[in-house]
């Protein structure tokens, strides 16, 4: 099975390593990544901040590209990218004026065909019909994770169609169960934490990360899993500070999703490369006898 | 805290109105005040008493001054959190965007300058090669801040987001996570006319 793939920036970046597993697991899965040919940024929350227009002008040259690559769907697994390109598609799918002024300007024209995944679009079928369990060897016993969505994986600023319980979702509790792990049941996994703040407004970011972070050790999880590469960056390289600030002494590894799926695929550590982290994600893995 | 009375008048306030509902596309008026935006915000705690609910309120008013430099319109970190459940679908998020457009636009010094330099030098640099490379971004943005706190004479300032930043830059780099290549679009012509119309229509007001 053919699929198109956005990476965008971070993940040919600081995030490296999401990209390497997606493709990786996927792949096991039997689905074949098609990157977007001469893919662009889509703008991500600081063009919408900054400038309108762009903030659908830049996602629509990549839909452009999407809807002629002759392919139907199309997986983006950094949550800011999915829900930027989802809503420019959206806009411009209701608004034949913006659409006419972008496609005038591109050389691939958006049409507004392609279908727009998460990841976890992708991996909950596949969960559900246990294909998923069927790819992995490993069952992840004694992990009870902390599935933290964040903002962007099911809240938009527009009305678009979300393949998930707005307030309390379930994708990744869905793909974890299947995997023998034991997801926990939180509040917090859909709140803010922070995003960019951790670099222009600190403070504010530390406050919010503080409180998801209580509550995940409270309920007695012991790891974060996220699809968010931001969210995934903030709550790791942060950590240190956050529990300085706040008092705590309990060390909780941010993992990918992807990474753990490689886990119970039996992909070894340095395939999957887990040391990328800033909090250490292999002890627990050894510690429950997963690596 | 005592609030200064507010002197309403009837015909600013309605093109104030009308200018913010047109361009963040959202209808105001129909807010009944019921605040469970204001329960659901993250960073309530920081914005005194400033809520969603209170900033609709500002604009319908006519408090200007107010509604185009408080501390929500620069700390709200746009979670959607007001808009998902508001029962009159209200994204007070995208009124907070329309509002900074508009501060901007009349030259007010905003409130948390970082919060602007951040997103402008992001634009800037993803927008030079098409991709966005993080050492550019961030690099832009540190000119952009110690050039605020030099016309300030913020020294200390400068000194210590530096060292803050460059402590942030070397522990990416223990951790593999820092990227040194460049990443940039091989056909940018689209991109570079597309960024000449979003100069155009800000230039023309659309
Ligand atoms: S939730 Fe909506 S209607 Fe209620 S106060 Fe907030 S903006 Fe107004
Ligand atoms: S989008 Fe902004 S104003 Fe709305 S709840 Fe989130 S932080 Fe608060």
């Amino acid at each position: 099975m053919e699929i198109a793939y956005y990476p965008g920036c971070t993940l040919h970046a600081s995030s490296q390593i999401y990209d390497i597993q997606t493709k990786l697991v996927l792949g096991e899965m039997g689905i074949n990544l098609n990157e977007l040919e001469d893919w662009n940024c889509c703008g991500a929350t600081s063009a919408s901040k900054t400038d309108d227009f762009l903030s659908v002008a830049m996602p629509a040259r990549n839909l452009g590209i999407a809807d002629n690559s002759g392919l139907s769907e199309l997986v983006i697994p950094c949550s800011a990218c999915y829900s930027r390109m989802l809503v420019a598609q959206h806009r411009l799918a209701s608004n034949h004026r913006l659409k006419d002024e972008i496609n005038a300007e591109l050389t691939k024209k958006v049409k507004g065909n392609i279908r727009i995944m998460s990841i976890l679009e992708v991996l909950v079928p596949k969960a559900e019909s246990g294909e998923l369990a069927e790819k992995t060897t490993k069952q992840l016993k004694g992990l009870e994770p902390a599935c933290y969505y964040g903002c962007l994986q099911t809240r938009f600023p527009y009305d678009v169609p979300v393949p998930d319980d707005v307030e309390n979702p379930q994708g990744m509790e869905i793909v974890l169960k299947a995997l023998g792990a034991n997801p926990i049941d939180w509040s917090y996994k859909t709140d803010c934490c922070g995003a960019s703040a951790t670099v222009n407004d600190i403070d504010t970011a530390l406050l919010l990360m503080s409180k998801i972070f209580k509550d995940a050790v409270a309920r007695g999880a012991n790891c974060f899993v996220t699809t968010c590469p931001m969210c995934q960056l903030n709550l790791d390289a942060y950590q240190e500070q956050m529990k300085q600030k706040y008092d705590i002494d309990q060390d909780m590894p941010v993992y990918f999703i992807t990474e753990l799926i490689g886990v119970a695929m039996d992909k070894s550590p340095e395939e999957l490369q887990i040391d990328r982290h800033f909090v250490d994600t292999i002890g627990l893995l050894k510690e429950l006898n997963l690596i | 805290m005592a609030l200064p009375v507010l002197d309403y008048e009837h015909e600013n306030t309605q093109a104030f109105i009308h200018e913010v509902m047109s361009r963040s596309e959202q209808n105001i008026t129909a807010c009944y005040q019921c605040r469970r935006c204001a329960a659901g915000c993250p960073v309530g705690e920081e914005t005194g008493y400033v809520t969603p609910d209170r900033l609709i309120r500002m604009i319908l008013l006519g408090d200007r001054e107010q509604a185009l430099s408080n501390k929500l319109v620069w700390k709200c970190v746009s979670c959607y959190t007001c808009g998902t459940r508001c029962p009159n679908e209200i994204q007070t998020a995208k009124i907070i965007e329309t509002l900074k457009h508009m501060s901007k636009e009349e030259h007010l010094d905003p409130l948390l300058p970082k919060v602007a330099a951040f997103h402008k030098s992001f634009c800037t640099a993803a927008n030079h090669l098409g991709r966005l490379n993080e050492i550019e971004f961030m690099g832009l943005y540190e000119i952009k801040n110690a050039f605020h706190d030099l016309i300030h004479f913020k020294f200390r300032e400068i000194f210590k987001e530096t060292m803050l930043q460059a402590k942030l830059g070397l522990r990416m780099t223990k951790k593999k996570r820092m990227h040194f290549g460049i990443q940039k679009v091989k056909h940018l012509s689209d991109l570079k006319r597309l960024l000449k119309k979003a100069k155009k229509r800000a230039a023309d007001g659309v």
